[in-house]
């Protein structure tokens, strides 16, 4: 095994841990809204978000980055460049987001001053790590950038996968830079700030799984180098035709020029289309393997992506994204539905697939199966489902109630959140993330202890 | 839009896309398990689909341009599966590693 495989698992392990710590803190925000007074001062709501949000994408993050150690130096037929930094930022990642955390916790805010900004909270939604912890985000982007740039020129290897790749580090880069910034005038900086967000999350990270999953489906399926190429050209050039473009469905209300309507609009529409094409291939590879494979779980979760991308981005997506019906559903339960879907069609699945790749190998397992992943799948998908189609339900009486007939007052944003179907959905959100919690402890306890129930079945006997 | 426009259109915009979705993918498994019941089952889901459109465009509040976006799509659905489904063929073929 290279050192940076070894180095990849790490990452996976901080990356389940967070993944953990996200769903803690996701079930806590669950519950405010069950108990809107429960802890109040204490810990409020906005931090327990905060916590929730900021380990979702950090604990994706961690598990890309594993992803990339994990397959450089197979794909280069090199070990990784620069192993000693590598490994150095690793801590460094940990450290960072260890403090930031118990900050967070424990400190939560602090006073309108330069103190606050770089030693507590920077106070920009999503990107409230504070500023030194910001620049050490940025400092390991950097290596992992060096790490994966240097190995391609010492290897004197460069693949198709890895030019996407290497192109892709400069927004994963540049554009978290805009962590930085900031402006007085709300809207200027919502309008950059939504620059981070999306054009991380809908473009760089579509752009960085993709290769991911190229190096995947090449590893678990056999699919030819070609085939997953042309895909992975294919993405790109959706990803710079409508992907960017469509970083206008954020611009609707934030007090940008009308002409964003109809542009945010227009490429926001076009997403669900290759998506359909990605439903097609998933079916075709599907097939072709008659599910046949070595690695059951990780087979299951790959083609899941393509089913979940399809239904969370897709269809969810389409629902709300049309200025006249986003004027109602913006900031809405039906927002967090979609939002929690597509993250988890997109990435989640994909990214748990990763793992188990990298278990089978490290166990030197022949072939990867059992009852636990099954358990976990299962539990995680309905988890997931019923979680979503209770946000959707309270989405939908918030925007009915409280925005269309309301007209989004305060009392009626207040009539709305007690309205029996907003506070249904909201109890149905709880019950299916204990179900989802239940998945994340299957999934670790299979993921800790596959290979030994593996040994043992391969032992057992053929059935005469 | 009146609150039930609001949530009748959304509906039917995501029923649009599912419809769209359960095209590809019975066509796609039709294919792949040589059963032509199941293809001719997403070719009844795209009708479905083209229905829906039709819908948005005759009795929602969308503006204009949005349900023309539409119909557009509805069409654009309709070439995807086999486009796609052709295109995988041939460059599976071309590796020896066809279905």
């Amino acid at each position: 095994m290279y050192r940076s495989q070894k180095l990849s698992l790490r990452y996976y392990t901080a990356a389940v841990t967070l993944f953990g710590v996200m769903i803690l803190f996701g079930l806590l925000s669950a519950l405010y809204y069950l108990y809107p007074s429960m802890l109040f001062n204490v810990f409020n709501f906005s931090t327990s978000k905060i916590l929730h949000i900021d380990t979702l994408v950090l604990w994706l993050l961690m598990a890309f980055l594993g992803a990339v150690y994990w397959y450089l130096p197979k794909e280069l037929e090199h070990e990784v460049v620069g192993m000693w930094l590598a490994e150095l930022t690793f801590w460094v990642f940990c450290a960072v987001i260890a403090v930031v955390a118990v900050v967070f916790i424990f400190v939560q805010y602090g006073p309108a001053n330069d103190f606050t900004l770089w030693f507590i909270n920077q106070g920009r939604k999503y990107v409230e790590a504070p500023r030194w912890a910001t620049i050490g985000v940025v400092a390991v982007m950097l290596a992992f950038a060096y790490n994966v740039i240097a190995t391609c020129v010492k290897a004197r290897k460069m693949t198709g996968i890895m030019w996407v790749l290497a192109l892709d580090l400069i927004p994963l880069v540049v554009v978290y830079l805009d962590a930085f910034s900031y402006d007085r005038n709300m809207s200027t900086d919502l309008y950059w700030w939504w620059w981070l967000v999306h054009m991380w999350v809908e473009s760089t990270w579509e752009v960085l799984i993709g290769c991911i999953m190229a190096l995947v489906l090449m590893d678990v399926m056999g699919t030819s180098r070609r085939i997953v190429e042309a895909w992975l050209y294919i993405e790109v050039m959706l990803v710079l035709g409508a992907g960017i473009l469509g970083l206008g469905h954020h611009y609707f209300w934030i007090g940008t020029p009308q002409y964003w309507l109809s542009i945010g609009g227009f490429f926001s529409a076009l997403e669900p289309l290759p998506l359909l094409g990605m439903v097609v291939h998933a079916i075709y590879d599907a097939g072709s393997h008659r599910l046949k494979t070595t690695n059951r779980p990780a087979f299951f979760w790959i083609t899941t992506e393509a089913f979940l991308n399809f239904i969370g981005a897709g269809i969810w997506g389409f629902m709300m994204t049309l200025p006249q019906i986003n004027l109602f559903t913006h900031g809405t339960q039906w927002t967090v539905s979609h939002g929690h879907f597509a993250f988890y069609g997109a990435y989640v699945c994909g990214v748990i697939a990763v793992f188990y790749v990298a278990k089978q190998k490290t166990s030197r397992a022949g072939m990867l199966d059992g009852r636990a992943w099954k358990w976990s799948y299962a539990l995680l998908n309905i988890g997931m489902v019923g979680m979503v189609m209770g946000l959707l339900l309270a989405g939908m009486a918030q925007a009915f109630f409280g925005r269309a007939i309301g007209g989004s007052t305060l009392m009626a944003f207040t009539t709305a959140s007690e309205n029996p179907w907003f506070v249904s959905g909201m109890y149905a959100r709880m019950l299916f993330g204990l179900l989802f919690a239940a998945g994340y402890v299957v999934l670790v306890y299979d993921l800790l202890t596959s290979p030994k129930r593996v040994a043992t079945l391969a032992m057992q006997p053929e059935p005469a | 839009m009146t609150p039930a426009a609001l949530l009748e259109t959304a509906v039917l915009l995501g029923l649009f896309v599912l419809a769209g979705g359960g095209y590809g993918g019975l066509y796609s498994i039709g294919r792949i398990a040589a059963r032509p019941a199941l293809v001719r089952a997403g070719y009844v889901c795209w009708m479905v689909a083209l229905a829906i459109a039709l819908t948005i465009t005759l009795a929602t509040p969308l503006g204009v341009g949005w349900k023309l976006l539409i119909l557009a799509s509805a069409l654009v659905y309709a070439v995807i599966p086999p486009m796609t489904w052709r295109f995988l063929e041939r460059t599976h073929t071309d590796e020896g590693l066809g279905a």
